[in-house]
């Protein structure tokens, strides 16, 4: 039964984990850019959570679904101030400019809310579901239903809806696309603002498993190993590297934290097991498990 | 913006092209030796954190700006470089002036190792796998017993066989000379052949490759200089502040390295001085301000100390929308202005 517990609480991690990828693969797939600062969106969408439910007095699902727009119009407002911009530059620029705003973000944020912790009370606070003989949280089972219901509902926009076509075709090739009628520009900003909501959402089960806190951010960097995993092109991908990444890292905290080998102590192995993935990733299959083998043409 | 066009070997090779640069050099070895004379002992640490940056940010710019290897961890290969001197000079009591080398060494080795990858990565798959790196090196000196954790290390002062350097200006003078050697070191490495390779590598690795340049010797070779001037910089860090903990070497620093090459002007040496120059004195800057303008806003100090981070960052983004060859850019910019005026070109 401990095992089966590891593994659901993995899992729940985990779906904040595919969440958090997710965002980073709509980025990518759509403008070519991986956002680092997709952490620090999924903890302003937290504390904008935080703020209208406690310091406003929202009722939670109102406080939920505001954050979640207000992340996307974050989003867009992103791409149209900086990234219109950032077209034709080198990669190197584009990608400092997201980790650049990654600290502006947490600056922003640490000005406006401080740097202290707390807690979002959620319906879900301190309630326990009993199924088939063990309980778990129901905050828990909450994030892993949500997370799963969105993640197939993003899945089949993108295989299924024209807009999900339209967004793959200007991944693919922004300037066919654009001939073929086409928004190239709308769309990338759609992709933007999809990808910071999916953040918000992350963000907000986050702090509904731990605290709402501007360090939160970090688990960004964390879910770019599963998005890695995954493949960066791939949406199922995501999803699966998130389940994974989340269940080795509790299998990690819980089997090898407590371990020594020669005077050094694995402590809290949790928060490198992703970064050691991400390496060993980028060493054997650079491309993921989903991904596609970028062919360059000179 | 205007390139130099050289037109014989000769040229390109010059170091110091014109009687103006030759005396404005002259004018800075002057100034450089009797700051210690009319700078009071704080204005002097600013100096010598300014020398120890210099050196660090060149050898991120022989990285990124030259060869075009993004590189997010170059934080930790600072704190590689400084746990080996503070193990070697602790622990096996080597002399320093076989530590720093050594401590360099070290690094470039570790370096080169972590280069590796890159020659299968690019662009944002090796910005991904140096973050990583980064965060595995912090998490070991974190864990380990031998670099004692949380606890720090404590580092001694610099011994030069029976001389002790100790007061901020013999670190002045000792740091000063140490950081010009590496800027005409990197100067000409970058008017070598290996410099030209790099910068080929940059434009497009794959006509490089074409044209002869062996791609793998070449990136490991950049990694390896850039992390052993890391190292060196990390040696002399843990030197001068006789203290080191994990904490210094967070991503935080790296970010402060990428402004300090972003600000100044990529694939540029001067760009890598000015950068680290500004970056360094930005935040004592910041503590000058707010400090004099503690008596009417007593509440300042301590938001905008904790915003370091912030402003550094929003200093590569501002720099890279509106001047991406940064002061470099805008000095040249200026100075073909002059130098057409009153025409546009």
């Amino acid at each position: 039964m401990k095992l089966l517990e590891i593994l659901l609480n993995g899992l729940s991690m985990g779906a904040i984990y595919a969440l958090l990828a997710v965002g980073f693969v709509l980025v990518f797939k759509s403008t070519g850019i991986l956002n680092f600062a997709q952490g620090e969106l999924a903890m302003i969408g937290a504390f904008l959570c935080f703020s209208f439910v406690m310091t406003y007095g929202m009722p939670y699902l109102g406080g939920f679904v505001l954050s979640l727009f207000l992340g996307a119009l974050i989003g867009a407002l992103i791409e149209v101030v900086f990234f219109t911009r950032m077209v034709g530059k080198p990669l190197f620029a584009s990608i400092m400019v997201t980790v650049g705003l990654a600290g502006v973000i947490s600056s922003i944020a640490g000005f406006i809310w401080g740097h202290d912790v707390y807690s979002i009370a959620s319906p879900f606070t301190n309630k326990h579901l009993g199924i088939a003989g063990f309980t778990i949280s129901s905050g828990v089972a909450y994030t892993i239903l949500t997370s799963i219901v969105l993640l197939i509902a993003l899945l089949i926009f993108f295989n299924r809806s024209l807009h999900g076509v339209a967004m793959r075709a200007a991944a693919e090739d922004p300037d066919t696309a654009g001939l073929m009628g086409i928004n190239v520009n709308q769309t990338q900003m759609i992709a933007w603002a999809m990808g910071s909501s999916v953040a918000a959402v992350a963000g907000i089960f986050l702090a509904e498993q731990s605290f709402v806190r501007i360090s939160m951010s970090h688990y960004g960097i964390q879910a770019m190993a599963a998005a890695i995993l995954g493949g960066m092109d791939s949406v199922k991908g995501a999803i699966i590297g998130g389940a994974m990444l989340g269940i080795v890292e509790g299998l990690a905290a819980n089997y090898l934290s407590g371990l020594a080998f020669q005077g050094f102590h694995f402590g809290d192995v949790k928060e490198v097991a992703a970064f050691a993935i991400m390496i060993i990733i980028l060493m054997i299959r650079p491309r993921g498990i989903f991904g596609k083998e970028k062919v360059e043409r000179v | 913006m205007a390139q130099e066009i050289y037109t014989t070997y000769a040229d390109e090779l010059v170091l110091l092209p014109n009687v103006w640069v030759r005396v404005w050099s002259a004018l800075l070895v002057v100034i450089l030796v009797c700051c210690p004379y009319f700078l009071s002992e704080y204005q002097l640490s600013i100096l010598n954190e300014m020398c120890i940056a210099v050196i660090g940010a060149i050898g991120l710019n022989l990285l990124i700006g030259f060869t075009g290897q993004i590189s997010l961890g170059h934080a930790a290969f600072l704190a590689i470089g400084a746990y080996s001197t503070a193990l070697l000079t602790g622990q096996f009591q080597v002399p320093f002036l076989i530590s720093l080398p050594l401590s360099g060494f070290i690094a470039a080795i570790l370096g080169m190792i972590v280069g590796i990858p890159a020659l299968r990565l690019k662009g944002l798959y090796l910005a991904l796998g140096t973050l990583a790196f980064g965060f595995i090196v912090e998490y070991v000196l974190f864990h380990w017993d031998v670099t004692k954790g949380d606890l720090g290390m404590s580092v001694k002062h610099i011994q030069l066989g029976s001389y002790t350097i100790k007061t901020e200006a013999q670190y002045f003078y000792f740091l000063s000379v140490i950081s010009a050697l590496c800027v005409l070191c990197s100067k000409n490495i970058i008017r070598s052949k290996i410099g030209r390779s790099f910068k080929a590598i940059r434009d497009r690795d794959i006509a490089a490759e074409a044209m002869g340049i062996p791609l793998a010797k070449y990136k490991i070779m950049a990694f390896g200089l850039s992390s052993f001037y890391a190292g060196l910089a990390g040696c002399l860090f843990a030197h001068y502040q006789r203290w080191i903990v994990p904490g210094s070497f967070d991503i935080s620093v790296s970010i402060a390295f990428i402004a300090m090459i972003v600000l100044g002007g990529m694939g540029t040496i001067l760009g890598s001085v000015l950068g680290a120059v500004f970056i360094t004195g930005i935040p004592h800057l910041i503590v000058y301000v707010t400090d004099s303008l503690k008596d009417t806003y007593p509440s300042l100090t301590g938001l905008i100390v904790d915003f370091k981070l912030g402003i550094f960052s929003l200093i590569v983004v501002l720099a890279l929308l509106f001047e991406p060859y940064g002061l470099v850019g805008i000095y040249k910019r200026v100075k073909t202005y002059w130098v057409t005026w009153p025409f546009r070109y």
